[in-house]
């Protein structure tokens, strides 16, 4: 599968999850807090940001708290996370949630803000589109995979069921 | 093997007789340690989605615990009603609820022996690591839930493991708190990234288990996915009384490669502070001595235990809070706060003029209880100093409950060697 978008470049390392979305949200209904995300780091990332976009950001992006975070990401409509690496709850919060956490060593100096991106989640590969440029990603399990092309662990659960059903 | 590997080769499905780092494996859990949430939405789409899939009954459902801890007893009308559907939600299983006063989650786990050695436990806390100390595979979740409460199943990437070995006597005035900042400092947020990782050594080895669980509990700030203290005397000495179930200790072998090895020595540190907003810009606490503080918090499932309020106690004990400082004392479980009652440790907080609340996760995650405001400044023993992690705005400098104690006199970031 291949995705293109534009990129929203959060550089720094460690962003936790109450950076993405501030735990006083976290009662909000999901497709609320959309509009609270990354609000700590840029306040009008949220309505900047257009469905499609991509986020590249830093080292353990999304440690800390296992807070649901990635619903506010996922409510923007952003079609792909792409890091340096991830904290591991928010990483599978992601795959659950059918939003790809792509990690990639070395992104946050491929892009700049508001370049386009090529992911290529077949071959591991982010291309620059502005500069041509490609980096190689640490491919995700492959039953992660298809979870996200499935469109979260719903859909998964569901193709598992009646696979065993059927077996 | 590590000891790990084997209850994850043990509780794998099927049973496998060894697991390899980097391999994901899908287990079957002894203990899910679950929360009474916060949200809503989630606790009715969690409802619908085992409709749609036709689960009626939950495979887990009697080892499925569903702590009331954050924002308990719940402090606005909208945390109440999030609450009031995920209580329908676990009534509707048959899911047991522990609803409120009991303390946070994974103490309470392993207080009531639920969690034991070479137990597998799932925790929905990000700290559920903790539990690790009593020689468990404890670990956090984020995406699974699904999978665990209709199949039954989680899965794992089995991880590497880091040994920390920590040796030395302590000097006065430092505390097991002030040994985990130290570690924290010395390694880093990424310091154990993704991979479980063993507290060992001396230290360790003389370490009471209110002290183990707060070693492991700052092992999730290195990134680690689990913590692990080998079961010894001490531990079996705790869990005896308290085990619902016959347990098993799992053991290293002698030969296992640790993916990276930490000696630490910690004979001749001083009390330790995290400065804002990271858990590992850890520094000597004489570097920040007589920073303004509005706010002393103590408590959290990181230093929330018997010893830690016997720590605070000893500082304050006869002694009274800075005027102008809000002093907030939260036990971890009720089963502190009725031994520190017994003991008078609470009696001395109150003398201090101490605000002391129910057992639960207060202020740690902000939500009630001793919030931030914008340009506050609070010393505190909780988990974790993230930027706005207790309000938005605020400042937090991470220590031990004698820092925090010595510090609530004062006023100031204080050194509690003074008043020991």
């Amino acid at each position: 599968m291949r995705i293109t978008g534009r990129v929203w470049k959060f550089p720094q390392d460690d962003i936790n999850t109450g950076l993405i979305r501030r735990q006083m949200y976290n009662h909000l209904p999901f497709h609320e807090q959309g509009k609270h995300c990354m609000e700590s780091l840029d306040p009008g990332f949220a309505a900047k940001a257009q469905p499609g976009d991509i986020i590249v950001a830093g080292k353990n992006f999304g440690c800390g708290s296992s807070t649901p975070a990635h619903q506010s990401v996922m409510a923007l409509g952003i079609a792909a996370i792409v890091a340096e690496s991830y904290g591991k709850l928010f990483l599978t919060n992601c795959v659950s949630g059918g939003l790809w956490p792509i990690s990639c060593p070395g992104i946050v100096g491929l892009v700049n803000a508001g370049d386009r991106i090529e992911i290529d989640t077949e071959g591991w590969q982010v291309r620059n589109l502005a500069s041509g440029k490609t980096l190689a990603c640490a491919p995700l399990p492959g039953f992660f995979r298809e979870m996200i092309e499935l469109g979260g662990e719903k859909a998964y659960l569901k193709a598992r069921l009646a696979r065993s059903a059927g077996a | 093997m590590h000891a790990l590997h084997k209850i994850l080769a043990d509780k794998a499905r099927p049973e496998r007789t060894a697991v390899t780092p980097g391999e994901v494996v899908e287990i079957e859990p002894d203990v899910y340690s679950a929360i009474v949430g916060v949200n809503a939405g989630e606790a009715k789409r969690l409802a619908a989605d085992l409709a749609e899939l036709g689960v009626k009954e939950l495979p887990l459902r009697d080892r499925i615990y569903a702590n009331s801890d954050h924002a308990s007893p719940a402090p606005t009308v909208a945390l109440a009603a999030s609450q009031n559907a995920w209580r329908d939600f676990y009534r509707s299983y048959g899911i047991k609820i522990f609803d409120g006063g009991m303390g946070v989650s994974h103490l309470v786990m392993v207080e009531q022996g639920i969690v034991v050695p070479g137990s597998m436990a799932i925790a929905v806390d990000s700290h559920g690591a903790t539990m690790g100390a009593v020689g468990a595979y404890a670990t956090s979740l984020g995406g699974g839930r699904l999978t665990l409460y209709a199949l039954g199943r989680h899965w794992i990437e089995v991880p590497k493991v880091t040994l920390v070995r920590i040796s030395g006597k302590i000097k006065k005035g430092v505390l097991g708190r002030d040994v985990a900042l130290y570690v924290n400092g010395r390694l880093g947020q990424r310091g154990a990234y993704g991979n479980a990782v063993e507290f060992a050594g001396s230290f360790v080895e003389h370490l009471s288990m209110d002290l183990r669980f707060t070693l492991c509990n700052m092992g999730v700030e290195l990134g680690a996915v689990a913590s692990y203290i080998q079961p010894d005397a001490t531990t079996l000495d705790w869990v005896k009384e308290r085990a619902s179930k016959p347990f098993k200790v799992f053991e290293t072998d002698r030969d296992f490669a640790y993916d990276a090895t930490h000696e630490i020595d910690v004979s001749n540190i001083g009390p330790q502070i995290a400065v804002p907003h990271a858990p590992d810009d850890v520094r000597p606490v004489a570097e920040v001595e007589g920073r303004r503080i509005d706010q002393a918090y103590l408590g959290s499932c990181a230093s929330g235990r018997l010893e830690d309020f016997a720590a605070a106690a000893a500082v304050l004990k006869g002694r009274k809070a800075h005027p102008d400082v809000r002093f907030i004392v939260t036990p971890g479980s009720r089963e502190v706060l009725k031994a520190a009652t017994k003991l008078g440790y609470i009696d001395v907080m109150h003398e201090a003029n101490a605000i002391v609340t129910n057992a639960n996760c207060g202020a740690c995650p902000g939500l009630h209880g001793g919030i931030l405001g914008p340009g506050d400044v609070a010393i505190t023993s909780i988990t974790r100093n993230f930027e706005g992690r207790m309000g938005p705005g605020g400042e937090i400098y991470l220590a031990s409950p004698a820092t925090v104690a010595a510090s609530a006199i004062e006023g100031r970031i204080a050194n509690p060697l003074k008043y020991l």
